[in-house]
């Protein structure tokens, strides 16, 4: 599966959130879905810190290490003051299995094509973070701090998609 | 005679020890942003910027050879304005977050 294959499903997975329209995903199951979308993103920046030689790939890479690490630590906290255990739900389990297809087609690259394919899927995960917070999870989360945390998150969600396309665009150059 | 001579040589003094303090000055940050962005103080000032982000950031104005390392939530950073002028500042962890303390 190539890039562009791998962000599609990504982006029908999580637009896929939609299907919960009617009912929308109970707030354990939006805890699942951060919990789950950060882990993710952690995986990812471990496996390009350790592969990529560009200096600029690897710093965005640690970016995403360390912040999503920071934000699942204080989701995990909050979860527990909430007494909420992060449900799966469909959403996580795609979630869960693009990250998989994801990984696979980035552990069979090497230089140029593994930055650009990470930096590009990173590109579109994060665009897709961004509509899921938008559209799904700050709409459905009932409880007022579990909502205050995904509000909370959004900005950094935003920067990150900002510093991968300043990244994307600097890898075209070359 | 002398108690009243260092009565008024403390009185005196007071106005300076406090001038000397400063005022405290307070910068969020905050959404990935410092708040106020744009920061006026006066030499002798002190500005605090506190993390109130969920991820970790830093004050970092390498020119000035100001850096607070890693900032976790919650967590504070204090810096005296001494020098005159502006300071331009960063966090080092995003570098697209930008400040600026103007010291007069």
């Amino acid at each position: 599966m190539n890039t562009s294959k791998i962000a599609l499903a990504l982006a029908a997975s999580l637009y896929g959130l939609c299907a919960f329209a009617q009912g929308g995903p109970t707030d354990p199951q939006i805890a699942g879905i951060v919990v789950t979308a950060n882990s993710i993103d952690v995986q990812a920046g471990k496996l390009a810190k350790s592969r990529t030689k560009n200096k600029e790939v690897a710093k965005f890479a640690q970016q995403m290490i360390t912040d999503h690490t920071a934000v699942n630590k204080q989701a995990g906290a909050l979860a527990k003051k909430l007494h909420l255990k992060p449900a799966d739900s469909d959403t996580s389990k795609s979630l869960k299995a693009g990250a998989a297809d994801n990984m696979k087609n980035l552990k069979g690259l090497k230089g140029a094509a593994f930055d650009k394919a990470y930096v590009d899927h990173e590109v579109a995960y994060h665009q897709a973070v961004l509509d899921a917070i938008d559209k799904v999870l700050i709409p459905n989360a009932q409880n007022a701090e579990l909502k205050d945390l995904i509000v909370k998150v959004r900005p950094a969600i935003a920067a990150h998609l900002d510093h991968a396309k300043m990244v994307q665009a600097d890898l075209a150059k070359k | 005679m002398l108690r009243g001579a260092l009565v008024a040589i403390c009185l005196a003094l007071l106005p300076a020890a406090a001038l000397a303090a400063g005022k405290t000055h307070a910068v969020r940050i905050e959404g990935m942003k410092f708040v106020p962005e744009r920061l006026e103080v006066a030499a002798g000032d002190t500005v605090i910027w506190t993390n109130r982000d969920l991820v970790p950031h830093t004050v970092t104005a390498s020119g000035a050879r100001v850096e607070s390392g890693v900032l976790a939530p919650n967590r504070s950073f204090r810096f005296v304005a001494k020098k005159k002028g502006e300071m331009p500042y960063i966090c080092r962890l995003h570098p697209v977050m930008k400040g600026v303390v103007v010291v007069k």
